[in-house]
C-alpha cells in the first residue's frame, strides 16, 4: 500500500506504524520513547505527525498509528514545530538536571519555566520498564497516577526480581539510574549484587543472578567457568586456534 | 374536607425515595415507620402500599414521601411525621400543609412536586422510572412496560433493523464523547471477529455528578435491558457493567436485578426463545476519574493499570481481550428501551438538530434548586438555571456556569440563552461532558476556579503522556502564580501555547480537554487574569494575597451582621453607624461580605 511521507511515495504494509514505515523509508521522525523491538508506546508525543486520510486532517502519534489505507503524512509542519518545542520545554521543566534535556532545550530554542526539581533527571519515557520486562524481570514500573507518576520498584524497596542486569541504565536516555559499583558489588534500585570475577584478568564483570539467568534461559548451554566476556572470546580463539592448520 | 381526588380510589402506594440523597437523611426510618403504620391495614378504607424507590432528583428536600394517584408530595419527613401522614392524609384525605414542597422564591405550596418549575420543564426518558418503581422489584419495572423493548427487538425485529432504529433515533453517547449510539453498533457488528462485548460504562468519577448512580440504583433493569437489545443486535454473547466501587446501593441493585433477569429468561441462554445467549456481570471499577475512559475502563476490566492507549482503532473494532467492544455510558443504555418501544422517529422529533433526545443534568452550585433535571436538547442555559433551577441564592448575581465536569468550560452571562446540546456547549469553548453543571455567583475567581479544576487533573490525569502530565502540572504552577499576584503578562501567552499543545498532542481526551477551564476563563473573563497580574487585585475577593475588603460608610447601616460574623475580630463599629475592617487582623476569609445584607462590603 502506498503512503506518502513528506512528499515521498513509499510503501507500507497493512498495519505497521507510520514511524515504522518512515524509519524504513529513511524518513526521521523526532521521538523519546520509542525502540524498535519495544514497539510504540505513545508516551512522549514527540513523533506527532500530521495525518490526511481523504479530506480529513489529523494530528497522530506516529509511533502508535496504524497504516489502514493510503494516507499522507506530513512530519514537519509549524503546527508540529510548536509541539515539539512545548514538549521539549515541558520535559526540561520538569529533568532539568539531565544534560540530554539541557541540550535538547537549547537546540529547540524553548521559552523560559521555572523547573520543578533542579535535581530531577527522569523524564519518564519509560524505557527502562519496558526493557526490564523484556528481560524478564519486571522488577520496575510506573507507580502513582498524574503529576505524582514514577518509575520505581514495589514499594520503593529491593525488588526480589531484579537481577541488576543494568538493563534499565543502559537503555535510559537521560542518565537518570544510578547504578553504583564498588568492591565487587554493584548496587542498583535500592540492591545490592555480588559480582562474578573474571579467573582469568581478575576484573568484576556481571552479577550473580544475571549469570543465573542468562544460563537459564539459554537451558545450561553455557560452561560453568567465571570469564569476563573479553577473556572468554581470547580463550575461545586460542581453543580453536589449535585446530589450525601449522 | 376530603381534599383528595376520588372518593375510593381502591388502592393507595405510597413511595418512599430511598435514592443516596434520601437515605442519607434518615428515609430509611421513614419508611419503617410506614411499613409498621399500614400493617393494620383494616383501618383503611383503601388498599394501602409502601414501597422505597429510587432518587427523586430533589434530594435537596428529602426525604421525600409520594403518594399515589393522588400526586401529593411530601418533603423533609421524618419518621415523628408518618403518624400525622397516616391519620390526616390516608386516613381522613386532607393534605399537612407543612410538609409539602415551598417554592423559596414565591413561597407557595405544592400539593404535588409535578406542580413546582422544578419538574414542569422537565422530560423525563431516562429517568423516566425513577422515584415511581421499587427498584429491586422486576414486576415494577414490568409493570411500567419494562422488557416490552426486548420482546418487540428479539420478536418483531431483525438484528439489523434494531441497529437501523437507534441511528435512526439520532442517539449520541450520554458519556460525554457525544459518538452516534447506532453507528458505534453498525461499526461492531460489522466486524466478523465474535466474541463480542456489551460493557456498560458507570464509573461517573466526575465530582458532584450523579445521574449514573441514579439510574444504576433506581432503575437497574432498564441498563440490563438496553444492554440485552445490543448484544442480540450485534450478536454479543457476554456484557459487563462496571460500576464505581463508592456505589455500594448500586451493586446492590444491579446485583439483584441482573438476578431476577435471570430467573425471568432475559438474561441467559436462548433469551426469550431465541437464538441469544449473554449474560452480564457486575465490576467494581478501581474509583480512579481516569478508568472512566473506555480504554482505560477496559485495561482495567482485562486486570491491567488503568491507563488510556491511543484509539486510532477503536473499542468496537478492538476493545475487550482484542475482541469487538460496545461500550456505552449508563444514560445511553437507559434511553435504548425507549427508542424501540416508541420508535426512532418520536425520540428524535425530541431535542436539536444535531442532538437528539433529552440530557440529565446535575445542577449545582450557587443555585436556589440544586439536584437531578432531565430536559429536552436545546433547553436554554437561563431556563435550566433559572426556571428551574429558581436562579441564584441569597439573591447575588450570576457570574458563570461551569458545564462538563472537571475539563469543561466556564460559560459567561452573555450566553446564558445558549440552547444546550453536544455542539453548542463545545463551540462555546465547554462541552456536554456527563452532564454536571456548577453554577456560579459574582464572589467566584475565575482564575482561581481554573486552578481549582486543573489542580484536580493534576492529581486525576493517568500520568502516561508528556503533555498531559507535564502540560497540566505547568498549567497548574502558572495559575497559582497568578492567584497569588506572581503573575507576569508573558504567563498568559505561555499558558495559551501549552493549552494547545495539550490539546492537539494528548493522548486521550482526559488531557485533549484539561485545558478547558484555563482557554474559557482566559477567552471570557480575560479582564479578571489582567486585574491579578497588572493591578494585584482579586475583584472577586477570593484569592487572599491580594484581596483588601472594606465597608462602603454609605452603604453601611451599622446593623453589625458582620461585626458578628467576623472570626478574627477585625471588625469594630457602634450600632446603627459604619463599621470598619481592619486590614491587619482580617484573614480575607469572606465572612462579611457574604453575611452583609447591605452590599456594603467591597473589595479594594
Ligand atoms: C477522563 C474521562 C472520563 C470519562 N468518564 C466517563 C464516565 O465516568 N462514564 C462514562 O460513561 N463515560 C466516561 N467517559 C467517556 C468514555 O470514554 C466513553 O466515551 C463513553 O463511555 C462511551 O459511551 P457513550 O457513547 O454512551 O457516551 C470518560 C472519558 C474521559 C476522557
Ligand atoms: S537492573 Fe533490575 S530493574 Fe533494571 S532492567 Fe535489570 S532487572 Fe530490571
Ligand atoms: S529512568 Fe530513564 S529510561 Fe526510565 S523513564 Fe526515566 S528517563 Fe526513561
Ligand atoms: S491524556 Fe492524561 S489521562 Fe490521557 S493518557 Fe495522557 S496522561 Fe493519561
Ligand atoms: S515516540 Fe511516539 S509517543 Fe514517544
Amino acid at each position: 500500500m502506498k503512503v506518502t511521507i513528506d512528499g515521498k511515495k513509499i510503501e507500507a504494509k497493512l498495519g505497521e506504524t507510520i514511524l515504522e514505515a518512515a524509519v524504513r523509508a529513511g524518513v526521521e521522525i523526532p521521538n523519546l520513547c520509542y525502540i524498535e523491538a519495544f514497539g510504540g508506546q505513545g508516551v512522549c508525543r514527540m513523533c506527532m505527525v500530521e495525518v490526511k486520510d481523504g479530506e480529513q486532517k489529523r494530528l497522530v502519534a506516529s509511533c502508535t498509528y496504524p497504516i489502514t489505507g493510503e494516507i499522507e503524512v506530513q512530519t514537519n509542519t509549524p503546527e508540529l514545530q510548536e509541539i515539539r518545542r512545548n514538549i521539549i520545554t515541558l520535559l526540561y521543566r520538569r529533568a532539568p538536571n539531565s544534560d540530554f534535556m539541557k541540550k535538547l532545550y537549547q537546540e529547540y530554542v524553548c521559552p523560559a519555566v521555572e523547573v520543578v526539581d533542579p535535581a530531577e533527571k527522569c523524564i519518564m519515557c519509560r524505557l527502562c520498564v519496558k526493557a526490564c520486562e523484556k528481560v524478564g524481570a519486571f522488577a520496575i514500573s510506573t507507580i502513582m497516577r498524574g503529576t505524582e507518576k514514577r518509575v520505581a520498584t514495589p514499594f520503593d524497596e529491593a525488588s526480589p526480581s531484579c537481577i541488576g542486569c543494568g538493563a534499565c541504565a543502559e537503555i535510559c536516555p537521560t542518565g537518570a539510574i544510578t547504578v553504583k559499583e564498588e568492591n565487587g558489588k554493584q548496587e542498583i534500585w535500592h540492591k545490592s549484587f555480588e559480582m562474578s570475577r573474571c579467573e582469568i584478568c581478575g576484573n568484576y564483570y556481571s552479577t550473580l543472578p544475571v549469570k543465573e539467568h542468562v544460563k537459564e534461559q539459554l537451558d545450561n548451554e553455557v560452561s560453568g567457568e567465571n570469564l569476563c566476556p573479553s577473556c572468554r572470546r581470547k580463550k575461545l580463539a586460542g581453543d580453536l586456534a589449535k585446530f589450525s592448520i601449522k | 374536607m376530603n381534599q383528595l381526588k376520588g372518593n375510593n380510589p381502591g388502592r393507595r402506594t405510597i413511595l418512599v425515595c430511598c435514592g443516596t440523597g434520601c437515605l442519607a437523611n434518615g428515609s430509611a426510618a421513614v419508611y419503617e415507620a410506614l411499613c409498621d403504620a399500614l400493617k393494620g391495614n383494616d383501618k383503611f378504607e383503601v388498599e394501602t402500599l409502601a414501597k422505597a424507590t429510587g432518587c427523586n432528583g430533589l434530594c435537596e428536600k428529602g426525604p421525600l414521601v409520594k403518594i399515589l394517584p393522588d400526586d401529593i408530595t411530601y418533603c423533609k419527613v421524618k419518621a415523628e411525621d408518618v403518624p400525622e401522614i397516616v391519620e390526616k392524609t390516608l386516613q381522613q384525605g386532607e393534605l399537612v400543609q407543612r410538609l409539602l414542597f415551598r417554592d423559596p422564591a414565591t413561597k407557595k405550596y405544592y400539593k404535588s412536586h409535578h406542580e413546582t418549575n422544578f419538574y414542569k420543564k422537565q422530560h423525563k426518558l431516562a429517568l423516566r422510572n425513577i422515584g415511581e418503581i421499587d427498584p429491586s422489584s422486576v414486576q415494577d419495572y414490568l409493570d411500567r412496560d419494562g422488557y416490552q423493548a426486548l420482546e418487540k427487538a428479539v420478536k418483531r425485529m431483525s438484528p439489523a433493523e434494531v441497529i437501523e432504529e437507534v441511528l435512526k433515533s439520532g442517539l449520541r453517547g450520554r458519556g460525554g464523547g457525544g459518538f452516534p449510539t447506532g453507528l458505534k453498533w453498525k461499526a461492531c457488528a460489522a466486524v466478523d471477529n465474535p466474541p463480542r462485548y456489551v460493557i456498560c460504562n458507570g464509573d461517573e468519577g466526575d465530582p458532584g455528578a450523579f445521574m449514573d448512580r441514579s439510574i444504576l440504583e433506581g432503575d437497574p433493569h432498564t441498563v440490563i435491558e438496553g444492554m440485552i437489545i445490543c448484544a442480540y443486535a450485534i450478536s454479543a454473547s457476554k456484557g459487563f457493567i462496571y460500576v464505581r466501587d463508592e456505589y455500594d446501593l448500586a451493586v446492590k441493585n444491579l446485583t439483584k436485578a441482573i438476578e431476577n433477569a435471570r430467573e425471568r429468561g432475559y438474561l441467559g441462554k436462548n433469551i426469550l426463545d431465541s437464538e441469544l445467549s449473554f449474560d452480564i456481570e457486575l465490576v467494581r471499577g478501581g474509583g480512579a476519574f481516569v478508568c472512566g475512559e473506555e480504554t482505560a475502563l477496559i485495561n482495567s476490566i482485562q486486570g491491567n493499570v488503568g491507563e488510556p492507549w491511543d484509539k486510532y482503532v477503536y473499542p468496537a473494532e478492538k476493545g475487550l481481550w482484542g475482541q469487538p467492544t460496545v461500550i456505552n455510558n449508563v444514560e445511553t443504555w437507559a434511553n435504548i428501551p425507549v427508542i424501540i418501544n416508541d420508535g426512532a422517529a418520536k425520540f428524535a422529533s425530541i431535542g436539536t438538530e444535531g442532538s437528539k433526545g433529552t440530557k440529565v443534568f446535575s445542577l449545582v452550585g450557587k443555585v436556589v434548586n440544586t439536584g437531578l433535571v432531565e430536559v429536552p436538547m436545546g433547553t436554554t442555559l437561563r431556563e435550566i438555571i433559572f426556571d428551574i433551577g429558581g436562579g441564584i441564592q441569597k439573591g447575588r448575581q450570576f457570574k458563570a456556569v461551569q458545564t462538563g465536569g472537571p475539563s469543561g468550560g466556564c460559560i459567561p452571562e452573555s450566553l446564558l440563552d445558549l440552547p444546550v446540546d453536544f455542539d453548542t456547549l463545545t463551540q462555546a469553548g465547554s462541552m456536554m461532558g456527563s452532564g454536571g453543571m456548577i453554577v456560579m455567583d459574582d464572589r467566584t475567581c475565575m482564575v482561581e476556579v481554573a486552578r481549582y479544576y486543573v489542580n484536580f487533573l493534576a492529581e486525576e490525569s493517568c500520568g502516561k503522556c508528556v503533555p498531559c502530565r507535564e502540560g497540566i502540572s505547568f498549567l497548574l504552577e502558572t495559575l497559582t502564580r497568578i492567584c497569588e499576584g506572581k503573575g507576569k503578562l508573558e504567563d498568559l501567552d505561555l499558558l495559551e501555547s501549552m493549552s494547545c499543545t495539550i490539546q492537539q498532542a494528548a493522548l486521550c481526551a482526559l488531557g485533549r480537554t484539561a485545558p478547558n477551564p484555563v482557554l474559557s476563563t482566559l477567552k471570557y473573563f480575560r479582564d479578571e487574569y489582567l486585574e491579578h497580574i497588572n493591578n494585584h487585585r482579586c475583584p472577586a475577593g477570593i484569592c487572599k494575597e491580594l484581596t483588601e475588603f472594606y465597608v462602603d460608610e454609605k452603604l453601611c447601616t451599622g446593623c453589625g451582621r458582620c461585626r458578628r460574623n467576623c472570626p478574627a475580630d477585625a471588625i469594630t463599629g457602634e450600632k446603627k453607624k459604619a463599621h470598619t475592617i481592619d486590614p491587619e487582623k482580617c484573614i480575607k476569609c469572606g465572612e462579611c461580605i457574604d453575611n452583609c445584607k447591605f452590599q456594603a462590603v467591597k473589595v479594594k
